[in-house]
């Protein structure tokens, strides 16, 4: 009895996770879209990924699965940090997104393949 | 032969105002950039250089390709094929009609407006470097002289201004009058240089240059719309913006480039304004006035 508590109790838990990442999935999507938040979509079109008219001043995404969280973090804080002449804004660092966002952010390209 | 006499004598003193130094460095630039653009917009071949991520579909489909000289007058129109249909789809119509009308009882019923603007057409002559009052853009001068007659209600970006404006810029485009920009003064030379530095300066917290889009993103998409030129920017003002259902100047474009960039917008009438005008005028010297015209 105890055990199959035990193992009700962690498939809670592990769907609440499941549901938070979607949360933060969906949030970074959102980001992603908008014009006076992210708006990522302004410059890049992504793999996989329906988007309303995207821009080519950017790389379209794709791959971005195989990336660590931590590198993907650090491009979107601050892309000069890898590539001296992108002509991509910092948003972390530059404060156009917060930490969460930029977390949900990267929760998002995640998905992209 | 008088006729031949007039224009050898207006190309020597187009010859004398430019020979005499100041604006070497500004057309060694001008030169430069009109290069860069032709040869951006010379060839599907060099589209990985130019435009490595536009789809294939618009480069096979969407871009015109091998365009020259006059045709940047257009902006993006000159290689955006979609943009172009619509705008000439619009131009069957234009939105502009009534304030080209309205500007022209301006210039003929407003005190003092004839006595400031003996010649309307001079759209294309401006901005000028007036000693001891630095750049003059054309709307500045239309907003001192309405000033200096006492008159209230003119704006640097908006209405009479800029109706008036088209009325110009249409008097200008009719004649055939290009834009002359002139550089003829060591202190002219300096505030085009200040210019040139704030337009290729990264600015807001987007730290977007003005280059940054229409330069090197010239041709590039932001979400549907290809970004307009450099070369060719100023020739088309005052401009009817759908999205302002009205007329505006170039003050008016350049706050909402501002915001664009992230930053607060200077000031209309600024001298940061005047002087990044002074270096796009410039940058369009030679090419035929086409104002007024529209954009989305």
């Amino acid at each position: 009895m105890k055990k199959i508590f035990k193992i009700a109790t962690l498939a809670v838990m592990a769907s609440g996770i499941v549901y938070a990442g979607g949360d933060l999935v969906k949030e970074g999507a959102k980001i992603f879209k908008t014009k006076k938040i992210g708006n990522c979509i302004a410059c890049h079109a992504a793999n996989g990924v329906k988007l309303d008219g995207p821009g080519s001043l950017g790389p379209k995404l794709q791959g971005l699965s195989a990336w660590p969280e931590k590198a993907l973090y650090d491009k979107v804080y601050n892309p000069y940090t890898t590539n001296p002449i992108s002509a991509m804004p910092a948003f972390g660092k530059n404060g156009v997104l917060d930490d969460h966002q930029i977390k949900a952010v990267v929760a998002f390209l995640k998905t992209i393949k | 032969m008088k006729k031949k006499i007039i224009a050898s004598l207006l190309l020597g003193s187009f010859a004398l105002l430019n020979a005499n130094g100041f604006s070497k460095q500004a057309d060694k630039d001008r030169k430069a950039l009109q290069a860069y653009f032709e040869k951006k917009f010379a060839d599907r071949k060099n589209a990985s250089t130019y435009f490595p991520y536009s789809t294939k579909d618009e480069l096979d489909n969407n871009f015109k390709w091998g365009i020259k000289g006059d045709e940047f007058r257009l902006g993006s129109y000159a290689f955006d094929k979609g943009g172009r249909a619509q705008h000439d789809e619009m131009m069957d119509m234009p939105p502009f009609e009534d304030n080209i009308d309205n500007g022209k009882e301006l210039y003929e019923k407003t005190p003092g407006m004839k006595k400031c603007f003996p010649d309307p057409t001079i759209a294309g002559d401006y901005p000028k470097y007036v000693k001891g009052k630095g750049v003059v853009t054309l709307s500045d001068a239309v907003v001192s002289c309405a000033k200096a007659n006492k008159l209230k209600g003119w704006k640097l970006t908006k209405g009479k201004t800029a109706d008036l404006e088209a009325y110009f810029a249409n008097a200008s485009k009719e004649k055939g009058k290009r834009v002359n920009v002139v550089i003829d003064s060591k202190e002219a030379a300096a505030a085009y240089e200040r210019g040139k530095k704030e337009y290729y300066t990264q600015r807001g917290y987007l730290q977007l240059s003005c280059a940054t889009c229409h330069v090197q993103g010239a041709g590039q998409r932001v979400r549907n719309e290809k970004l307009s030129p450099l070369f060719g920017h100023t020739t088309h003002f005052p401009v009817y913006r759908l999205k302002w259902q009205g007329l505006g100047t170039l003050e008016r474009r350049i706050k909402g480039c501002n915001k664009n960039q992230g930053e607060t917008p200077h000031k209309p009438g600024s001298t940061w304004t005047k002087e990044l005008i002074y270096f796009m005028g410039y940058m369009s010297n030679g090419l035929p006035v086409d104002g007024p015209d529209i954009r989305k």
